[in-house]
């Protein structure tokens, strides 16, 4: 079979390189069961448009003219639309709508083109979504500046405005007056590809959680990996701190989303991934579903990332017929995609934003997203790969550290904590840093106290640091458990603030107590089976899975 | 056993430091494993092909940082270490881990450390007799005024060992110097800060390959905007355009000149402005750069592959390449030494010669694409400071249809069926004129402010005149705003701040969706795409492969 692919073009913010992994592992997938692949991207600087990956390559504008001019010349038989993120499944649209893929005979691969109209489209989305009873947000849907009008003082304020087929959220935002809805309703119309936008009851402050399915043509469904945000509802996924697997839900919680999950995956029927986003009530069993992306997206690479389980690969299988227990778990070897993964560290992403480029920018966040790039960091528990992810995010702050949150008095602090920022988590550490109760801090800024008792025990050990040269604490114990808790060297170095031979000493100490860490791999299985992929984090712990497989 | 060889990610990816740095590392690490390494990888960005998990021999998701590194290091105990593909990232370790008694492949942090610190790269300039804009590292504001009274405003200042032009500014007038001063000061605090005298000209980059003896230029990306316009953020064309023989010549012999001097092993950027036909050297970095993967693509050359060859110490010319710069011939191919018997050999003993003349049936026009939708409150127009968050390329068989597929594919497309609007700065009201008649020629509907449409008049062009926001109503933010503007030619007056009336007009741009050109020279080229515009049946669409090659 010939297979056109759709790459997603250029990174912009809210398509990134997860498109460029994923495609490129799509492609390879593809020819690996005997297809061919034609291929159009118009981004040069990817992997995917290297000679080798596809069959036929076209880095030719990504629009709807080039993309029928290469159907007619390579007259494809079929069409993989969900590998190209937004820009991607928009082009795929257009072919359709236009008759392209009618009168040239091209077959739409994976998920069919109407379960993704039916999942990014509001209304259709909700009746489904009513007619299996999972709950949706009150929400209204709008066409029209007078329609926008009509409902000003109907909806509950604040409320959420999201434009319909835009990327990372163009155009929403959070409207707290008429006024405001108004403002942000009209420019998300002139936005939306399709002119509509939805406005929302606000879900503020309830918890965000995620989840990565999977369903092949059988019907066969599993659960890739949940994923939490650190930040409450508000803030776009794409710009909030993640962690895998969630660390606040109750088992039962757990399992009632993944039900959900599952049960909405099955309903679209989607053959491929699908990333749900649900908002839940963080004192109830009360949640609601938020969105659907029936396709590779930035959250199916961190998941791939952080479970070592290629979506990618597997959903372009799917899309060519194959089944989750007919594919092979390439990272075991040994066993089949279909079966779920496990994870027995926690992985913390933290998004990476462009505001050192932007001294103007607005840097606060909403339900547009504004990050660049992002960082993963893998470890046993959740402060080590908090602090991992911070040192590895290039900005100036290397700990917990921020000069500024550390500079504002405690009426700019409390604001500082309430409005998401890009850097917000700092100012909340330095909340918790002057003593805050954490159920203050929680009131101020919702996020989980789970969450803030962890940064707290970091900001313990940080303290003891700091003052160190006067408490006359054992500095042997005190510079071990720094590195055990999280702690790099040059911030062990910076924090011990000493006289000169204080320092020395401390230094000494820092070069003695220096833990080499062991490296586990990222195995799918937690260890449950062989594995041999040699894929590694590293912990401050005993037994080492990289020296044992050589 | 094979040896361990660690190959240096690039982080999360950030204006400045993007996928291109990714694709460098993964092609390093393919190579690396052909040659029967042990290819290892460090990095931290869940995004990327490099983190995928069958693309090293070993990957170990850490931060990039010199301890975490080192951990890595104790653990697999590597032959060496490769800085030069991830960036600044990764090339920042490089003398860390020279310190600590790692090997660090390829270009030694000695000559790392001979281009990027400033009196150094100074002094291996002059040995060469290479000029480079008047100037020097400062380390205090009564320095940096110093500097000024020797070389005159305008002066261009940035911080030292930092990559994608952040805090760089253009400084015009003393009364300006201070504030950017400080800025450049905080944005590496330690480094000294450097003040240039600032060129304006055409703008041009090579990226080449060198394993300490023999040195390849692969190819000159010529920039359409001229100097003063980050080369992250201008467009690119290969091949050159409007470079004359002489220029090329000049850019070649100097990188052949500093590659060698630095004793460089891999890969070296080198980014040049041409005033009156003299060559000046702005910067050399010793690294890959974010052009490796166009140049690669458009050229034939697989750069990474080569210059990784060259760092675990193959020689050019056993990979079947010589000294020179290699070329595009009439006929789409790349020329060089002795590549097989496809390619014809246009240089002899590291000397230019000419490569085969007329004009080229292949252009590849690189543009970049922004984001600024997404991000309130931020001035779009073009400066020393990088804005771009990604890049497209446009390849056809004519310049201008190259040019059109470039700007279409980046979304600058006429909006709707309104005017092109004309508002730019008195420095750029001659190259209006010329851009103003072919609109018109076009059939395209021109209208302007007050001062470029009397600019325009008096030369013929005629515009409807759009007032400005303060003149009251109907204005043009109005006129954008109610979809009367299909496209905005706007370039920012050299003095102007963030809150001035044209920043507005910008923003007024983004927030409706209406292209907005803030660069003359993007603005010429964009006129010169008129013609495809109209008939896009006049661009091809093939494989880039055909492009390349005789049918």
């Amino acid at each position: 079979m010939k297979v056109l692919v759709i790459g997603s073009g250029p990174i912009v913010i809210g398509q990134a390189a997860e498109f460029d992994y994923a495609g490129t592992q799509a492609c390879k997938s593809l020819r690996e069961e005997g297809h061919s692949v034609v291929l159009l991207n118009s981004n040069p600087a990817t992997i995917m448009t290297d000679p080798g990956v596809a069959d036929a390559l076209y880095i030719e504008p990504m629009t709807l003219d080039f993309c029928t001019r290469i159907i007619e010349r390579e007259r494809p038989d079929a069409l993989l639309p969900t590998l190209g993120g937004q820009t991607g499944l928009n082009l795929a649209t257009q072919l359709e709508d236009a008759g392209v893929l009618e009168k040239y005979n091209v077959k739409v691969l994976g998920t069919p083109l109407s379960a993704i109209k039916q999942a990014e489209d509001r209304e259709s989305f909700r009746s489904l979504m009513r007619e299996i009873k999972e709950p949706v947000p009150e929400s209204w849907i709008v066409g029209t500046d007078a329609e926008l009008e009509a409902i000003l003082d109907v909806v509950p304020y604040p409320c959420i405005i999201r434009p319909a087929y835009t990327l990372g959220g163009t155009g929403g935002g959070i409207a707290n007056t008429r006024e405001e809805l108004m403002e942000t309703g009209r420019k998300g119309l002139k936005l939306s590809m399709r002119s509509q936008i939805m406005v929302e009851r606000s879900l503020l402050g309830w918890k965000e959680v995620e989840y990565e399915v999977m369903r092949d043509s059988n019907g066969t469904v599993i659960t890739v990996c949940n994923m939490e945000n650190f930040d409450p509802m508000g803030v776009h996924t794409g710009d909030s701190i993640v962690v895998a697997p969630s660390q606040t839900l109750s088992d039962l919680e757990y399992h009632m989303l993944r039900t959900a999950s599952l049960k909405i995956i099955s309903a679209l029927g989607i053959e491929g991934g699908c990333n749900v986003q649900l908002a839940v009530n963080p004192h109830s069993f009360d949640y609601y579903i938020i969105e659907v992306n029936p396709r590779v997206s930035r959250s199916s690479a961190l998941a791939s990332k952080a479970t070592g389980y290629p979506i990618a690969r597997v959903a372009a299988k799917i899309a060519v017929g194959k089944t989750l227990d007919e594919i092979d778990n390439q990272v075991t070897g040994t066993t089949k995609a279909a079966f779920e993964p496990a994870l027995d560290y926690c992985v913390v992403k933290l998004p990476r934003f462009p505001f050192d480029k932007f001294a103007t920018g607005d840097r606060t966040l909403f339900t547009q997203m504004k990050a660049t790039g992002e960082v993963m960091a893998i470890d046993r528990t959740f402060e080590a790969a908090m602090m991992k992810a911070i040192r590895g995010l290039e900005v100036k702050q290397k700990d917990l550290r921020h000069e500024k949150y550390q500079a504002q008095d405690d009426e700019t602090l409390e604001a500082s904590v309430k409005q998401p920022t890009d850097d917000r988590m700092w100012a909340i550490i330095e909340a918790i840093r002057r003593g805050w109760s954490l159920d203050r801090v929680n009131k101020i800024c919702k996020v989980d106290k789970w969450f803030l008792r962890k940064l707290q025990k970091l900001v313990e050990v940080e303290q003891r640091l700091v003052k160190a040269s006067e408490s006359g604490e054992d500095l042997a114990t005190l510079i071990s458990e720094a590195f055990l808790i999280g702690f790099s060297s040059p911030s062990i170095r910076s924090l011990l603030d000493g006289d000169g031979e204080f320092a020395s000493r401390a230094a000494a100490e820092i070069e003695r107590q220096k833990v080499q860490p062991v490296f586990k791999m990222v195995d799918t299985c937690a260890g449950e089976f062989e594995s041999n992929t040699p894929y590694y984090y590293g912990t401050f712990e005993v037994e080492d899975d990289a020296l044992s497989k050589i | 056993m094979a040896e361990t060889v660690l190959v240096l990610g690039s982080g999360p990816i950030r204006i400045g430091q993007g996928i291109e740095f990714d694709y460098s590392c993964v092609h390093c690490v393919w190579t690396l494993r052909e040659m029967g390494y042990k290819a290892i990888l460090v990095n931290n960005n869940p995004e990327t092909v490099s983190t995928d998990f069958d693309t090293s021999n070993g990957l170990y998701f850490e931060p990039v940082t010199l301890e975490d590194v080192m951990d890595v290091i104790a653990h697999e105990k590597p032959v060496g270490v490769v800085c030069q593909f991830g960036g600044q990232t990764a090339i920042n370790l490089a003398e860390g881990l020279a310190l600590r008694g790692q090997k660090v492949l390829g270009t030694s942090p000695e000559a790392i450390a001979a281009a990027e610190d400033r009196e150094q790269f100074d002094a291996l300039l002059e040995k060469l007799g290479v000029k480079r804009p008047q100037g020097r590292a400062v380390r205090s504001l009564a320095e940096a005024r110093e500097v000024v009274a020797e070389v005159g405003y305008p002066v261009l200042v940035r911080p030292s060992f930092v990559l994608g032009g952040r805090a760089m500014e253009i400084v015009f007038s003393e009364s300006q110097l201070e504030g950017f001063y400080n800025e450049a000061e905080a944005a590496n605090p330690g480094q000294p800060v450097l003040v240039d005298k600032y060129l304006l000209g055409k703008e041009a980059e090579v990226d080449l390959i060198s394993d300490g003896t023999n040195v390849l230029v692969p190819g000159i990306m010529e920039h359409i905007e001229r100097a003063g316009v980050h080369s992250g953020d201008s467009m690119a064309i290969y091949p050159p355009v409007s470079l004359s023989q002489s220029e090329v010549d000049q850019m070649v012999k100097i990188g052949i000149g500093v590659a060698r001097e630095l004793g460089a092993r891999g890969l070296v950027n080198i980014q040049f402005v041409i005033v009156d036909g003299e060559a000046y050297v702005l910067e050399v970095n010793p690294r890959g750069s974010r052009t490796v993967p166009f140049l690669s693509k458009v050229t034939g050359i697989p750069m990474v592959d080569v210059a990784t060859r060259c760092m675990m110490g193959q020689s050019l010319e056993s990979l079947g390449y010589s000294t020179g710069l290699w070329s595009l011939g009439t006929d789409g191919r790349a020329y060089s030494g002795e590549k097989g018997t496809k390619w014809a050999p246009i240089f002899q003993g590291g000397v230019l010669d000419s490569a085969p003349s007329g004009p080229s049936s292949v252009y590849a026009v690189k543009a970049p694409v922004f984001s600024f939708q997404k991000l309130r409150k931020v001035e779009p127009s073009l400066g020393p400071e990088m804005k771009s968050t990604g890049e497209i390329l446009g390849v056809d068989s004519t310049y201008e249809a190259a040019l059109y597929k470039a700007f279409v594919a980046a979304g600058v497309n006429f909006k709707g069926d309104g005017a092109v609007c004309l508002t730019v700065r008195d420095q750029d009201k001659d190259q209006a004129v010329d851009i103003g008649r072919r609109l018109l020629a076009a059939g395209r509907r021109v209208v302007a402010t007050p001062g470029t449409a009397a600019y325009l008049s008096e030369r013929g062009v005629e515009c409807e005149v759009v007032q400005k926001i303060q003149a009251g109503s109907p204005n043009l933010l109005e006129l954008i705003q109610s979809g009367g503007v299909s496209m905005m030619l706007n370039t920012a007056s050299l003095t102007e701040t963030s809150e001035s009336e044209a920043a507005r007009i910008r923003r007024g741009c983004i927030e409706t969706g209406v292209p907005c050109v803030t660069s003359i020279d993007t603005a010429s080229a964009l006129v010169r795409a008129l013609e495809i515009y109209d008939d896009p049946s006049q661009s091809t669409c093939k494989r880039l492969d055909e492009y390349f090659t005789l049918a």
